[in-house]
């Protein structure tokens, strides 16, 4: 048996040891934010935060994370109350409290996976420009994260105004 | 209430009298004659499935059949539009249900959801307000023509009270009159003429209303369809012929001792692995893919060769040939110099949702049947599985949930999985989830149609366009069978073909790409349509299917001809912009033609650009316009790119696009839906083609089939202006999209003096029309 760390819980895994995260979140630990998108790395739909790396979680397999935390979008809230030190009520991570905002979703599948990539981006880099948030989440990972609705715009929007949210600078 | 009271041909009735509580329900009455009487076509209020319900408390529920895929029109601009015809607050408009059969009304395809679907709820909400004016009457006894509503408030004659006091106590029953039939691909709609509210009094509508999905969505407190769970659920995966028209010859078996909790289910020519667990289903069947024996077939063309298919192979006349409605004068009765022919080619395009579709499925020993899924038309849906079973409709629920957009793909009810889930749980006794690989999402589900075009243009000594002829050819856009169906070898219904009268399946070409330029005398549009490609070769009837997807028949027909009158203008020595202004008739076009050459950075010259150039290391830059009437909606798109000869790269550096679609409901939504649209667009002119060979789609995964990245994405510049006199409510996702391709195409030629007459610009594309 496995214990991992998932948003803040310590987890027991009894799932086979080559099975991958993904299908452990949402098959036995009902976390269910992550997306099946493609299973290959190769869209980002299925992203989580381990430590504070971003990875695909189709494929890595749970053997491999022993001990290791992992945050997805249900713990963002919890993982910026730790940060900031606030501990409002019903509070969201400054990146969704963005995308709520911003409207940034369309059909909304692929966005859990980008805003795990843009808090990875926000954490490193506090005012990222245009193209630090393209580099992001395009090169910077294994594949780029697709939108097949096309929200790209409005999801520059979103990190820029995550970005000044997080800094205090609007609210 | 001794009678029931007519309001404009609608009935209301009161059924009695409550101690608390009270409620005013919409239900429907479908006229003797006009549908017809299969099950489901009567809803009763009390189901409950009316399109409004009034409470005493002023709160409203809106129901609808359609649903929503993220461009939340549902959830903003149809709260926005009851509100108004009631005159209600919109923090009246509590809840929205949506796409459930057993609790919605409507029916039919989510489409065109400010176009005609919104009619339904509009009108619903006009007769409402005039049972509650005339209730208001009765209780205040003075003459209803005295009343007035404000905020929710009626008043006259000195009293005053809310929809709420006017309906406290009451059990009210509106039954309006509907026609159609609830189950059909094109469902209900609502009847009569109930006096509606002029656009010009509207307060509620052009609010930039917030989309009140999206906490819940991000917050992940909404579950998606793949996040369904039912207990005792298997999890199943298709394992899918070797190609499009293969047939089983033996199925492989579980390694059991890989797989312990995996077994297989063979259904005809459909097979599948399923399991407790999600993971081992998935690698059960790879492992039994790998062992499975499909029958060899062969009757595509490949993508290679598709376009010489189309045009050298195929025997157009089969299919009765389709007029353009513009078509007048006569084109070949005309003598002049100058002369542009052309032919463009449209390739294949997936929908390609990030999400593969997903089904839980769960058919009972009763011989009920739920389904948990997307899509676009639950009731047809509905029809399409009562059909596959055999059973009475009335067994069979749909849910819908927030999903995967997948742009029109299921607007016939069906986008894959559905059906195949069904058959599973039907032969195991359990509920089956049944989620589809990337792979067979690709290989297995519609395709947007290939279409060809031939195009010839004259000019007049002037330079001005003395004719237009078109040609258009392709398979046809809309096959709603289900694809499990077909391989376990269950009813499904009829195939597309020329003079099929069920639903969208009639495979004749149309002209969808309205005609704009008015001022031309002599103008020739025609449709040419074909079987799908390999359906009637393949023996399960499978072959390539195919489905509308965003802006379908239109895209595929302006893009050849924005491209040819851009080609056009070069030929008249005219700037592309003002060619067009001089030759569109509407003053709405002229309008926002003239808005885009300000806003886009427009150089006004024809094209090509005195630094075109077809060879070099050097990036060459210019720039191309389009136009598109869709809706009586207008549009008018500038693109800015720049190409390297060398490598046959492009960069798509701006697009402008200017809309005015009529009403604006909601300008913040429209903007972030035109947005996204034309960003699809950027992707299909620059990266989306299906590859196929001869018996299966090669296009399996998104290296096969890639879609723009955000790092490609252009500098984008939207303006909305609608023209609040339009009579239609604006809308934005379709549309946008169509007009990237001939924008780029247009700036293409002016940057490299070569025209670009086919899409995907892909380098190796492009550089073979650098080469030509
Ligand atoms: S599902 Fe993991 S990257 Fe696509
Ligand atoms: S919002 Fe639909 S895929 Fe990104």
């Amino acid at each position: 048996m496995i214990t991992i760390k998932v948003n803040g819980q310590d987890r027991q895994v009894n799932a086979p040891e080559d099975t991958p995260l993904l299908y452990v979140l949402r098959g036995e630990l009902g976390v269910m934010s992550p997306k099946f998108g493609c299973g290959m790395a190769q869209c980002g739909a299925c992203s989580v935060l381990l430590g504070d790396e971003e990875i695909r979680s189709c494929i890595t397999p749970v053997s491999a994370l022993e001990g290791k935390e992992v945050t997805t979008v249900e713990g963002l809230p919890a993982r910026w109350a730790r940060h900031s030190g606030s501990a409002a009520k019903d509070a969201l991570h400054p990146v969704q409290d963005a995308w709520v905002a911003e409207q940034v979703p369309q059909c909304g599948i692929c966005q859990f996976g980008m805003m795990i990539k843009v808090t990875e981006l926000l954490e490193k880099n506090a005012s990222p420009t245009d193209a630090d948030i393209k580099e992001a989440l395009t090169t910077s990972g294994p594949s780029p994260h697709l939108c097949r609705c096309g929200s790209y715009a409005a999801i520059l929007d979103g990190a820029h105004r995550a970005a000044r949210l997080m800094a205090g600078e609007v609210k | 209430m001794s009678a029931d009271l007519n309001i404009h041909g609608a009935s209301l009735s009161r059924r009695g009298f409550l101690a608390t509580g009270g409620a005013l329900i919409v239900a429907v009455s479908v006229k003797p004659g006009a549908a017809t009487a299969a099950a489901g076509t009567t809803l009763d209020a009390t189901a409950p499935a009316s399109w409004i319900e009034i409470h005493a408390d002023n709160t409203v529920h809106i129901r609808t059949g359609k649903c929503d895929f993220g461009q939340s029109s549902i959830y903003t601009a149809y709260r926005q539009i009851v509100a108004e015809e009631l005159d209600m607050p919109m923090s009246a408009m509590t809840e929205v249900i949506t796409g459930d059969t057993d609790r919605t009304p409507d029916g039919g395809g989510t489409f065109g959801l400010l176009r005609t679907n919104v009619l339904n709820l509009r009108k619903a909400a006009a007769y409402t307000r005039a049972a509650v004016l005339t209730l208001a009457a009765q209780k205040f006894g003075v003459a209803e023509a005295s009343l007035s509503i404000k905020d929710g408030m009626i008043s006259g004659g000195g009293k005053a009270a809310s929809y709420g006091d006017i309906v406290r106590g009451g059990d009210f029953k509106l039954t309006i009159p509907v026609s159609g039939d609830l189950m059909s691909p094109r469902g209900l709609l609502v009847d009569g003429t109930p006096p509606l509210k002029k656009p010009s009094d509207y307060k509620i509508v052009g609010q930039p209303v917030m989309n009140p999905t999206i906490r819940p969505k991000i917050a992940g407190q909404m579950p998606y369809v793949g996040d369904i769970k039912l207990p005792g659920m298997l999890h199943a995966r298709t394992i899918h012929p070797a190609t499009l028209g293969s047939t089983l010859v033996a199925a492989g078996k579980v390694d059991k001792a890989l797989y312990p909790g995996a077994q297989t289910v063979v259904i005809g020519n459909l097979l599948a692995v399923v399991s407790e667990t999600e993971w081992e289903a998935v690698s059960a069947a790879q492992q039994v893919a790998g062992e499975t024996k499909w029958t060899e077939w062969k009757g595509l063309p490949g993508h290679e060769r598709l376009f010489d298919h189309l045009r050298k192979s195929v025997d157009w006349t089969v299919y009765p040939t389709r007029d353009g409605r513009a078509n007048r004068g006569d084109p070949t009765a005309v003598a002049t110099k100058k002369a542009l022919k052309a032919s463009y080619n449209v390739p294949y395009h997936k929908h390609a949702p990030i999400g593969p579709m997903v089904t839980l499925a769960d058919v009972r020993a009763d011989g009920s049947v739920t389904l948990h899924t997307i899509s676009q038309n639950p009731q047809h849906l509905r029809g399409m599985i009562a059909r596959m079973l055999d059973i009475s409709a009335e067994k069979v629920v749909v849910r819908t949930y927030p999903g995967p957009g997948h742009f029109g793909r299921s607007n016939g009810g069906s986008a894959g999985t559905e059906d195949e889930a069904v058959l599973l749980s039907q032969a195991l006794g359990r509920p089956v989830r049944l989620q589809w690989m990337r792979p067979d999402d690709m290989q297995w589900s519609t395709q947007s149609s290939a279409m060809v075009a031939d195009i010839a243009i004259t000019l007049d000594d002037a330079g001005r366009i003395a004719t237009y002829e078109a040609e258009h050819r392709g398979p046809p856009m809309q096959d709603d069978r289900l694809v499990g169906a077909l391989l376990a070898g269950k009813p499904v219904i009829p195939a597309p073909g020329a003079g099929v009268a069920y639903g969208f399946q009639g495979g004749e070409l149309n002209i969808a790409d309205a005609w704009v330029y008015g001022t031309v005398a002599n103008v020739r549009e025609q449709g040419f349509g074909t079987d799908q490609l390999g359906e009637k070769s393949s023996p399960t009837a499978v072959g390539l299917r195919d489905h509308s997807m965003r802006t379908p028949i239109q895209f595929q027909q302006n893009f050849p001809r924005e491209s040819a009158i851009s080609e056009a203008a070069a030929l008249a020595g005219a700037d592309p912009i003002q060619f067009r202004v001089d030759h569109v008739d509407s003053p709405r076009f002229k309008t926002i033609l003239a808005r885009l050459r300000d806003e886009s950075g427009w150089v006004t010259r024809p094209s090509p650009a005195p630094t075109a150039k077809a060879r070099g290391k050097a990036a060459v830059r210019g720039q191309g316009a389009s136009i598109m009437l869709r809706d009586n909606g207008y549009w008018a798109c500038a693109a800015h790119i720049a190409v390297i000869p060398e490598t046959g790269e492009v960069k798509v550096e701006r697009i402008t696009l200017v809309a005015d679609p009529g009403i604006i409901v909601n300008p913040l939504q429209l903007k972030r839906q035109v947005q996204a649209g034309c960003l699809m667009g950027v992707s299909q002119a620059l990266h989306e083609e299906v590859m196929f060979d001869e018996g299966a789609v090669t296009s399996t995964d998104w290296s096969s089939y890639p879609i723009l990245t955000i790092a490609e994405m252009p500098e984008l510049r939207v303006i909305i202006a609608g023209d609040a006199e339009a009579g239609i409510y604006g809308q934005g996702s379709e549309s946008a999209n169509a007009l990237a391709a001939p924008a780029i195409a247009a700036a293409f030629f002016d940057a490299t003096g070569k025209p670009a007459r086919r899409i995907p610009l892909r380098p190796d594309h492009v550089k073979a029309m650098l080469s030509a």
